[in-house]
């Protein structure tokens, strides 16, 4: 099976780095064949590296006024991500509508399981928050477990 | 008395930046048109003051992440032009090979995915995908394509870390260059397939009577550079003397400045302008293109510039193309560029338009004060113009259906609003 997980996030905006982050913990760390990348969340780059993959694993910082930290894990095959993982921008596109681009284009790998850590400030030039840091090195663990009982 | 109506859309979708449209009526008579533009002001003019005259352009790249490298490309040859220097040669040719990456980027994103869910009936790309799988996946790679060139030429896909004033930090092998051939000869043809497909879209119908107003490159198609500007109303001026025929100014509804011409009014740049003013310099094959759809020589119906991009996109193909043909690696990445005080301007062709820039320097090279004018603000007049006479000549559309088509409109132009409001005069009286 082969394996990709993708970071997402702005490093220079607060705690939208969190999927940054959780990819800096991974990178080196999983069985060899698995793919760590980190992206800005645009489609064609978060297309572009799960291709020939069959499970991937995106990660997010999400906004949807839960107490930052929290972490949700969904599944893109349940259905159309919720909201707050789509970008709030008339032009670009983000996680939510990379995967449903992807599911229209039969180009969604069989199983792609996406985590949410909700930020609490998003300010420009901010570090992540104490909460944030803790919730990614949560994911990161979370995922390399799935990984080493799946592989 | 008639009844009054308002056409309102708060938040434009599919365009770059955040901004609205309102269009007010009087019965079937049109009362205000307004594009507005409530987007934060950015000040990135007055944040170049003080800086060193090396620094504008990885500073103005961030102005637009769609097209950053036309920020550079005006910088630097600002700069170049002030010192007295030119970058010629092969690190020109690179100059242009980069640029042409970004209007394939640039191109793709518009013409596939901003507009043709328009002609289609589709809210969104997303939906597109699900309509027309194949068109999608095109336009995806075509994308790729040009982020490819721009990553390898560049050094990055966004907001290149390559590009100084006076050349480049580091040239590619010939080796580099001639990976990209395979690709790009591929999408020469994904944009030739486009012409065609673009050109059978259905188009609503306007006629404008555009002042077209773009850069001449000499014997160039112009992309990265032009000394002068031309009209297709006659006026043919240098760039240096930008300000004595273009006035901006602040209107209430807008935080990005409109430009007009001096005592003639709105005027277009972009696409339009460009195949109008220098269709003959386009490629033969672009050429070609255009003349198997018929694509008339000058296009006035701003719908069909979609058509036009798509012709666009296959010289892009073709220019980039010839470059690495061409391609000979130079003895060095850059040439030396001692700055001098005064006033210096540079201009070159974004995906949207003529985009300038003036700085003035100290004879450190520091920069004193900041001037840049990007295309979208150029065309905001020309847009409301558009809208206005639109809506005059199909108030019978019922209320969905004229949004929708304002809005269409608007996108016509690839709206870039991020850019257009990098500045506003802040005025501030004291007694």
């Amino acid at each position: 099976m082969t394996t990709c997980v993708v970071g997402v996030g702005n490093a220079l905006r607060g705690d939208d780095a969190a999927g940054l982050e959780v990819a800096r913990l991974l990178d080196g760390t999983l069985p060899e064949g698995v793919r760590v990348v980190e992206c800005e969340g645009e489609p064609v780059a978060i297309l572009s590296a799960w291709e020939g993959c069959d499970r991937a694993y995106l990660v997010d910082a999400t906004s949807s006024g839960r107490e930052a930290g929290t972490v949700r894990r969904l599944s893109a095959h349940d259905g159309p991500l919720p909201p707050e993982l789509q970008r709030a921008s008339t032009h670009l596109l983000g996680v939510a509508e990379a995967v449903e681009l992807a599911r229209a284009l039969g180009r969604l790998p069989e199983r792609t399981i996406v985590y949410g850590i909700e930020g609490g400030s998003f300010d420009t030039g901010a570090p992540l928050s104490e909460e944030v840091r803790a919730a990614a090195a949560e994911v990161a663990a979370s995922i390399r477990h799935e990984l080493s009982e799946r592989s | 008395m008639s009844s009054t109506r308002t056409i309102r859309t708060d938040y434009l979708a599919r365009v770059e930046g955040e901004g609205g449209m309102l269009v007010r009526m009087r019965g079937d008579e049109v009362v205000d048109v307004r594009l507005r533009i409530y987007e934060p002001p950015r000040f990135f003019e007055a944040f170049l003051r003080g800086r060193q005259f090396t620094e504008a352009p990885d500073i103005t790249a961030r102005i637009c992440g769609i097209c950053p490298v036309a920020y550079q490309m005006s910088s630097c040859l600002a700069m170049e032009s002030l010192a007295g220097v030119e970058v010629d040669g092969q690190l020109h040719a690179l100059r242009r090979l980069l640029y042409c990456g970004e209007w394939i980027e640039s191109h793709t994103l518009h013409v596939f995915m901003l507009h043709a869910p328009d002609f289609l009936g589709v809210p969104s790309a997303v939906e597109l995908a699900k309509l027309d799988p194949a068109l999608v996946e095109t336009a995806l790679r075509l994308k790729k394509i040009g982020n490819e060139v721009m990553r390898v030429v560049g050094g990055r896909e966004v907001h290149p870390i390559n590009v100084r004033v006076g050349g480049w930090y580091k040239t590619p092998s010939r080796a580099d260059l001639e990976a990209l051939v395979p690709d790009l000869e591929w999408a020469k043809q994904a944009s030739q397939e486009a012409v065609r497909v673009t050109a059978g879209l259905d188009f609503p119908e306007l006629e404008q009577d555009y002042e077209f107003v773009a850069l001449d490159a000499g014997g160039e198609y112009p992309i990265d550079r032009g000394a002068r500007l031309v009209t297709s109303r006659g006026l043919d001026f240098p760039i240096s003397e930008f300000y004595d025929h273009v006035v901006e100014e602040h209107v209430e509804h807008s935080n990005a400045l409109h430009a007009r011409l001096r005592e003639r009014g709105a005027y277009l740049v972009g696409p339009l302008a460009r195949y109008a003013l220098h269709r003959e310099l386009l490629s033969p094959d672009a050429l070609a293109s255009a003349g198997e759809v018929g694509l008339e020589p000058v296009v006035r119906n701003p719908f069909r510039s979609i058509v036009v991009r798509a012709v666009e996109l296959v010289h892009a193909c073709d220019e980039a193309l010839r470059l690495i043909a061409e391609y000979e690696e130079p003895p060095a990445p850059s040439i030396e560029v001692v700055p001098k005080a005064g006033l210096g301007h540079g201009a070159s062709e974004a995906p949207r338009g003529a985009l300038y820039h003036r700085y003035r320097l100290d004879d450190e090279g520091t920069i004193l004060d900041a001037k840049i004018v990007p295309p979208t603000s150029q065309n905001l007049k020309m847009i409301e113009e558009d809208l206005d006479a639109f809506v005059r000549g199909h108030a019978g559309l019922d209320e969905d259906e004229l949004r929708h088509r304002c809005e269409q409109a608007i996108r016509n132009y690839d709206p870039c609003i991020s850019c257009a409001t990098h500045f506003l005069t802040l005025d501030v009286e004291r007694e």
